[in-house]
């Protein structure tokens, strides 16, 4: 009994950390409707500018908060200006995309200025405990929670009772009428990123205090935990954020206590999944929150796609096919067979985010399954490559659609959100299921790819392959999109309503499309498995997610040639920013930005 | 204009590419040497979740090449090729090809994870190329092939030396935190088996994520397994995290950590509550031993901090590696065979290192007992720790 009342109070603990990511992020969806992948990096760049106070300056708290609050501040008002201010007007994906290119951009610069080794972030504060149960709480639990209810109190009373505070629900509600109403809708906006931010940045010094631990790579974790945290509140609720965090932190807790720590993300994500499924408006959020969701293609750009003629096409695949025979170097040829693996993934995710207009946060998921899958059948059944590969794009496809069935109903950011979850859950049952999957020892001497006992290992051979089934795949996209398949999943993204009203069963639609890019994911998968040999739950992580969704948006969401094209500019840049070294990731970022900027609709437009 | 501007373009191209050696690696080319340098391919994070470990490799590497290029290899400078893989086996793969095609290339060193390495390997053994994976622990890395090797400290034999670290201390219940990854996770298996052999019963064990934070829940089911002493098979940064939780929740039990927390960091990191840890470690810097005096002073001389058990890897494998190629030359399939041969190479982690030739792994690492005293690592004075 007595560890009950530890859990609880443990679980507190955390949610009270959570509180403090969750409440910035909430009052930017609640204004912008944006979920801001840049939170954490403001989070860890406020972590860093206290400790460089304390470190340099050796201010006392008080003024260290200060400072972070006020640094923060700028940040925040510099990512709204020079980064999401110049994409208003442009579909409300290409400010999602903008705030992943910021945090990788600030991430570097954090690392680049301070190194990436962890640092201690000391506090000077009394050092007292008050002891609850059988464990204690101590002078900085209290500050951390005074800070995130306090902040939650004060937004309340500034959004309820101020004028700027009216001017940014009005903003928030309908940004024309606010506009047409004389609100200076950019000052609005300014502001709420210049509040959120310092918010953010005060919760990276708190939490940093508090494990006396900052390192430059925390913030994409506090971002994922702030984004669980107020979807369980209800998106966009500042006080939601809070009962959101804490019930968050408990969940976790209680599962620790019951099932051991490997589980607590499981529960957190499980957690989502079925607040997403049964309450996807949160505990708080009204019935209005879904309903604001775009209704008519307005996440995605509409735009006039760049068509190339059929003769160029077959040229460049002739080319692309040609070129081992010319060039024989055989890390160019690894590196377009990376990109060939990547399109599949590419090509998978844009019929489904682009036609179906379903965006997934969690596509590195269905590699995993992919790879799992005929990793297992090749090792522990000792199946040749030739059946286990197509074997495992038919599991994923089957596997990948049932996962993501409960959330068809969803919409845009929900969506989004919902995938990321199941990606993380796959990953995590990969990692627990011991006994099927080795856990994170992870499955070893994966035999090589072959077909009928002769064993395809040279570069050359694997490129090839890779290519067929790249050029085959989207033959077969191409053929779909342009049959009444396509049209109709169009209509789906375009304007749900509407294409019910004609009769459109959505769920079957997008179930068809999920099963179709399920088996391209699932092929690509499993032939990188056969290729490294080892594979763990590690080797497909969220940040794999997230690349290919930017492949798509790059190439133009739903075009076939662009997702082929964004992986192999998205493969590629990296590598030919090799010569910068440490710089590398900093100049991807930038390049991301500038792309995203002066061409929101991908390099080959919508279809 | 043409040539003026071909002009530019040329002086251009060769700062970038002066800028480029001097990136490349120290280019350290001292007056003695002459000729072509001898180039080792590294793979490995220097961006990323695990940029840190990147560039605690580069500072052991950039020691040691100083001390190599004295007189060189076979007469000739020594360098290596920095290229950043993120840990990432989409990129380490790309990375391997990059290296086998390029003659220049004599070693590969690296990967850092389990992941990366183990994705590479089969490009490095069908084309002849020593992949030498100074940090890969995985029971299975070395068996990828026969130009798989490794220095890394196996936990075959690390394990049981904790174990009986924890047995001698005193403890009959311990309960195991421990990394949840490929290294901890096996980690985790020696150990629980060698504490049976000496009568120390494992009464909770508890695997997390790397990325986690936060432990108090954690500690409350270690604590209800009444545990006598906490055993951690950690990196320093999250053994910190987890030690501080420890005395913040109020448990008072001994901590016995692997030899893998041994850094100054740990002990910047865990403050206080770091005061009484033990742990056992390959690397000492007060170890009276001529190679750990000459490596610790000579680093605390170029970089003026206290160097941990990463530079100290990475400090002996580019030592091995050229006294290797000083022997055996730069042909790749006599690196192969020069690394079998080799014996009893001066090392900072084993003393004298040489390799099994069954299983390309180094045995024998020293190790020896810890405590942290002070906020200092200090050599155990052998008193058990008085109940808790």
């Amino acid at each position: 009994m007595s560890s009950f009342i530890d859990y609880t109070v443990n679980g507190l603990v955390i949610g009270n950390i959570y509180a403090l990511l969750a409440v910035g992020l909430a009052l930017i969806f609640g204004v912008s409707n944006l979920i801001n992948f840049a939170h954490g990096s403001v989070y860890t760049i406020g972590a860093y500018v206290g400790w460089a106070a304390i470190t340099f300056l050796h201010t006392p708290l008080p003024i260290t908060m200060a400072i972070v609050f006020i640094a923060s501040a700028l940040v925040g008002m510099l990512i709204e200006r020079v980064g999401l201010r110049p994409l208003q007007g442009s579909a409300r994906i290409a400010p999602l995309l903008a705030t992943i290119g910021i945090s990788f951009v600030l991430d570097q610069v954090v690392q680049l200025v301070f190194s990436p080794n962890p640092r201690a972030l000391p506090n000077d504060l009394p050092d007292w405990r008050i002891d609850i149960g059988g464990g204690s709480i101590g002078a900085l639990d209290l500050l951390i929670a005074g800070v995130g209810v306090g902040s939650a109190a004060m937004l309340f009373v500034f959004l309820r009772f101020t004028k700027l505070g009216y001017a940014v629900r009005a903003t928030a509600q309908d940004r024309e009428a606010a506009l047409q109403m004389g609100v200076n809708v950019n000052a609005v906006n300014s502001a709420v990123f210049a509040i959120a931010s310092a918010l953010g940045g005060l919760s990276g010094l708190l939490v940093g205090m508090y494990y006396n631990h900052i390192d430059p790579a925390m913030s994409f974790q506090a971002t994922l935990k702030g984004i669980v945290a107020q979807v369980i509140g209800g998106v966009g609720n500042v006080p939601g954020a809070i009962v959101g965090s804490l019930m968050l932190g408990l969940i976790e807790s209680y599962g620790i206590a019951l099932l051991g720590t490997t589980y607590r993300n499981l529960f957190a994500f499980a957690l989502l999944i079925l607040f997403l499924h049964f309450l996807p408006n949160g505990l708080f959020g009204g019935r209005s929150v879904l309903q604001s969701e775009p209704l008519a293609g307005a996440f995605i750009a509409p735009s006039k796609p760049i068509r190339l003629p059929r003769w160029a096409l077959w040229a460049l695949t002739g080319a692309a096919f040609a070129l081992p025979l010319v060039i024989g170097a055989p890390y160019l040829l690894q590196t377009l067979t990376n990109a060939w693996l990547a399109a599949m993934l590419a090509l998978s995710l844009t019929l489904m985010a682009g036609t179906a207009g379903q965006i997934s946060f969690g596509h590195a998921g269905l590699l995993a399954i992919g790879a799992y899958a005929s990793a297992l059948l090749a090792v522990d059944l000792g199946a040749p490559a030739y059946l286990t590969v197509p074997a495992a794009g038919l599991i994923t496809s089957a596997l990948g659609t049932l996962l993501i069935f409960p959330a068809f109903r969803l919409r845009g950011h929900y969506i989004a959100i919902a995938t990321l979850a199941i990606g993380e859950v796959v990953s995590l049952v990969i990692l627990n299921w011991e006994s099927l999957t080795r856990g994170a020892m992870g499955i070893t001497s994966i035999p090589p790819l072959s077909i009928f006992g002769h064993e395809i290992y040279a570069i050359r051979e694997v490129y090839w392959l890779c290519l067929a089934i790249v050029v085959g795949l989207a033959l077969l996209q191409t053929r779909l999109l342009a049959s009444h398949f396509g049209r109709t999943l169009r209509a789906i993204r375009d304007d749900d309503v509407a294409a019910r009203s004609y009769g459109i069963g959505l769920e079957r639609y997008k179930a068809l499309a999920f099963a179709f890019g399920g088996f391209g994911a699932g092929v690509s998968g499993a032939i990188t498995a056969h290729l490294y040999s080892y594979i763990n739950h590690q080797t497909f992580d969220s940040q794999v997610s997230l690349l290919a969704l930017t492949m798509v948006i790059l190439g133009g969401m739903g075009n076939v040639v662009g997702a082929v094209i964004g992986a192999i500019v998205l493969v590629g840049l990296p590598e030919i920013f090799r010569v910068t070294a440490e710089y590398r990731i900093l100049i991807y970022g930038i390049v991301l930005l500038l792309l995203i900027r002066f061409r929101p609709q991908g390099l080959m437009g919508t279809v | 204009m043409s040539a003026t501007f071909n002009r530019r373009f040329t002086s251009w191209l060769n700062r970038a590419a002066v800028l480029i050696a001097v990136g490349v690696g120290a280019s350290a080319v001292v007056a003695q040497t002459s000729g072509e340098p001898v180039t080792i391919g590294v793979s490995g994070p220097l961006t990323g979740q695990n940029a840190q470990y990147g560039a605690q490799w580069k500072k052991g590497f950039d020691l040691a090449l100083e001390e190599v290029n004295q007189k060189g290899v076979k007469g000739r400078p020594l360098q290596y090729v920095f290229e950043d893989s993120q840990a990432d086996p989409r990129q380490s793969v790309a990375i391997a090809q990059k290296f086998v095609s390029d003659p220049k290339i004599v070693v590969e060193v690296g990967d850092f994870s389990s992941t990366a390495s183990m994705a590479a390997s089969s490009i490095y053994q069908r084309a002849g190329l020593v992949q030498f994976g100074f940090t890969n622990s995985h029971p299975n890395f070395t068996k990828g092939g026969d130009y798989m090797w490794s220095n890394s400290v196996s936990q075959a034999d690390e394990q049981p030396r904790l174990a009986k670290y924890a047995a001698d201390l005193g403890f009959k219940r311990v309960a195991v935190l421990f990394l949840n990854t490929d290294w901890g996770r096996s980690s985790q298996a020696i150990f629980t088996e060698s504490a049976k052999n000496l009568g120390v019963e494992v009464v909770a064990s508890e695997g997390y994520q790397p990325d986690e934070k936060d432990f108090r829940s954690t500690l409350v089911r270690v604590r209800d397994a009444k545990p006598d002493a906490i055993i951690l098979i950690s990196y320093y940064a999250d053994g910190a995290l987890i030690t501080r939780q420890t005395r913040s929740v109020g448990l008072t039990q001994s901590i016995v950590a692997s030899g893998s927390i041994y850094s100054p960091k740990f002990i910047e990191l865990a403050g206080d509550a770091g005061n009484g840890v033990f742990t056992e470690s390959n690397f000492f810097p007060n170890d009276p031993r001529p190679e750990v005096q000459s490596f610790v002073t000579k680093f605390k001389a170029k970089y003026n901090e206290e160097p941990d058990d990463f530079n100290a890897v990475a400090y002996d494998t580019i030592i091995l590696l050229a006294d290797v190629i000083d022997k055996y030359g730069d042909d790749r399939t006599a690196i192969r065979d020069g690394l079998a041969q080799k014996k009893n190479v001066p090392s900072v982690i084993y003393g004298k290192a040489s390799f099994d030739t069954q299983t390309r792994r180094v045995a024998g690492a020293r190790a020896v007992y810890l405590v942290v005293k002070n906020g200092q690592f200090v050599l155990w004075d052998g008193k058990k720790p008085t109940a808790s």
